[in-house]
């Protein structure tokens, strides 16, 4: 509660003192007496303003440099006078002294030296008997981070110019592939005319490739759709266990033919969520179908849960696991950890990103934990939150989704 | 004296002109309305400072501190919780400066003159009504847990002190952040501030 200590010096020494320290100091130092004549400067201040403000000592500092005159540099020169401290960062004033920048700082810029400034009173024997100002040369600093700041900008722009390109061309394929499932529909189904069995069997290959590279360009398009924050959303009263119910029974054939077991648990009562169905359904499907996708024997289960805040949905699978390390990246976009999975299983590796950008939009989070060898758990929460309260909204499609 | 003797409205008027001056000239400085608000206000014993300070911010925190002499003394601190000066000092930027949360050299600055203005233009609407003159030191600002800024308000002398602590709610046009303004003074000061509130009202 006291200012800093004193030295235990005569006025004198300390003022010798000072004089020696301003004189080494890195930054400008220069006092004005009451009538904001020009009493004084440091050397580094000469130097930095080509000796014109030590030229100035003896003149008023306004008549030096008019554009003072009238604005906050002389206002905040008389509050000094008044007993007032100012501080002016960079950001709001650019500079005070009108000065030139030093050769080679600021990358040729500015027209002046950029500067933060303290304005504060000069007080000998307990009376204000002018100002002192402090200039910090902040030139070099401010020029690097424009140049951060420019690279920032430059690469947002190439980002969403990469989301449009990849929602643009994924429309663009999309189109083509509706037509060629649409006549080998035609052609498998004997509309056109009689086919042989072998044909008929191609026909459907055909159109069983369409409707996966279909599904991978829906995948690329939620994604890109997401990560430039225009995916829309369209939140209204779900209940969780119907939806979860509806997936699972779309899984059972799979399961099936893959002699997996399968397990469902829900709530007696319903799981009601103000929500976006179509994007849970998505997220559910996105899970379900990749824990029935890398599990080759045992089951695959999974379990809605109701709490005060929150509904889980937990899918669990009995499947080869992952370890630590596979945990960091499976959520990272075209990531899939082991790459001849890829060939073998199919996918575009942005399954669990979207599903977990999807999870953020939808305000709650998909996690996962797993064990090598054992399985794999995957938990989505949703916040369970009434029409009233849910900061979801159908029209603010153009906030940003993340983070 | 004790505490309740402070008409607590009187000082809450007494604030709002201050904050209403800080708001004008953050207006004027950023090109950007805000507005300053005053949500509540405490009067407290100096050592009852940190329990009450602890019920409201945790955390690490950016402070602006200065000192402040004359007919009364004491210190000024505003006390921001970290992601909330960063938040600050993007928003008074639109989010040129620590965008990214970080409270780096520019967003120091920044936050250094946001908190002159709003500590000197409180610390001058005492001054104007006690009609006294108030000089401050260099405001500095620190990062730094809530003990190290307690630590910082060592009292030396055998003086009472009290604390002013106001709640603040800087309103800007792309959100708001919440603050908190300390002045600290001994009872001296306080009584001086005390009688004068009551000369007013009278």
């Amino acid at each position: 509660m006291s200012p800093d200590e004193p030295l235990g010096m005569t006025e004198h020494e300390s003022l010798t003192m000072l004089h020696e320290l301003a004189q080494i100091l890195e930054l400008g130092v220069l006092t004005v007496d009451r009538s904001l004549v020009v009493t004084g400067c440091n050397r580094w201040l000469a130097a930095a303003s080509e000796d014109a403000v030590r030229n100035l000592i003896g003149r008023p500092l306004l008549d030096a440099f008019p554009e003072l005159r009238g604005g906050p540099a002389e206002l905040a020169l008389l509050g000094a006078l008044g007993g007032s401290t100012t501080v002016w960062s960079h950001r709001f004033h650019r500079y005070f002294l009108p000065l030139p920048p030093r050769p080679s700082a600021g990358d040729g810029r500015f027209e002046r030296m950029q500067q933060s400034a303290h304005i504060m009173p000069l007080v000998r024997g307990g009376a204000i008997e002018g100002v002192l100002v402090l200039l910090q040369d902040v030139t070099e600093r401010v020029a690097r981070e424009e140049q951060l700041r420019d690279a920032l900008a430059r690469a947002e722009v190439a980002s969403q110019a990469k989301s449009d390109f990849l929602a643009s061309m994924s429309h663009e394929l999309r189109t083509p592939l509706g037509a060629i499932i649409g006549y080998m529909d035609l052609l498998e189904n004997e509309m056109v005319g009689p086919v042989e069995p072998l044909q008929k069997q191609y026909f459907g290959r055909v159109k069983s490739a369409a409707k996966h590279l279909v599904h991978i360009i829906e995948e690329i398009l939620t994604f890109s759709r997401v990560e430039a924050g225009k995916e829309p959303l369209q939140p209204e009263m779900v209940d969780g266990a119907v939806v979860a119910r509806s997936v699972a029974e779309l899984f059972e054939p799979q399961a099936g033919s893959k002699g997996l077991l399968t397990r469902l648990s829900v709530p007696e009562g319903p799981v009601m969520l103000f929500t976006d169905p179509t994007k849970l359904r998505q997220i559910l499907i996105n899970i379900v179908g990749n824990a029935m996708k890398f599990t080759e024997s045992g089951e695959v289960g999974m379990c809605v849960q109701s709490h005060s805040d929150r509904a889980t949905f937990v899918v669990s699978d009995t499947g080869p696991g992952m370890t630590a390390a596979d945990l960091e990246l499976i959520f990272d976009p075209f990531t899939q950890l082991d790459q001849s999975l890829t060939r073998s299983k199919g996918g575009t590796g942005l399954g669990l990103p979207v599903s977990r950008k999807l999870a953020h939009l939808l305000g709650g989070d998909l996690l996962v934990d797993s064990v090598p060898g054992e399985g794999t758990t995957f938990t989505l929460w949703l916040p369970i939150v009434t029409r009233a309260t849910s900061a979801l909204s159908s029209t603010a499609l153009s906030e940003p989704l993340l983070n | 004296m004790t505490v309740k003797l402070v008409d607590h409205d009187a000082l809450t008027e007494l604030f709002n002109i201050g904050l209403h001056r800080a708001a004008a000239s953050l207006s004027e400085l950023t090109g950007q309305r805000i507005l300053v608000e005053l949500p509540r206000l405490w009067v407290c014993r100096i050592e009852e400072t940190h329990l009450r300070l602890r019920q409201l911010i945790e955390g690490e925190l950016a402070t602006v501190h200065q000192i402040f002499m004359g007919s009364m003394t004491g210190d000024a601190i505003l006390v921001l919780e970290y992601e909330a000066a960063s938040r600050l000092a993007a928003l008074l930027t639109h989010g040129e400066i620590a965008a990214d949360g970080r409270l780096d050299q520019s967003a120091r600055e920044v936050l250094t003159e946001v908190g002159n203005v709003i500590l000197s233009s409180c610390l001058s609407a005492f001054g104007d009504m006690l009609r006294v003159s108030v000089t401050f030191s260099v405001p500095r600002i620190h990062v730094e847990s809530l003990e190290g800024m307690l630590r910082s308000l060592k009292v030396e002398s055998e003086e009472l002190h009290y604390t002013l602590l106001a709640a603040t709610r800087f309103q800007l046009t792309e959100g708001e952040v919440g603050g908190y303004l300390l002045i600290a003074v001994g009872i001296a000061s306080l009584e001086l501030i005390s009688k004068s509130l009551a000369e007013r009202e009278g």
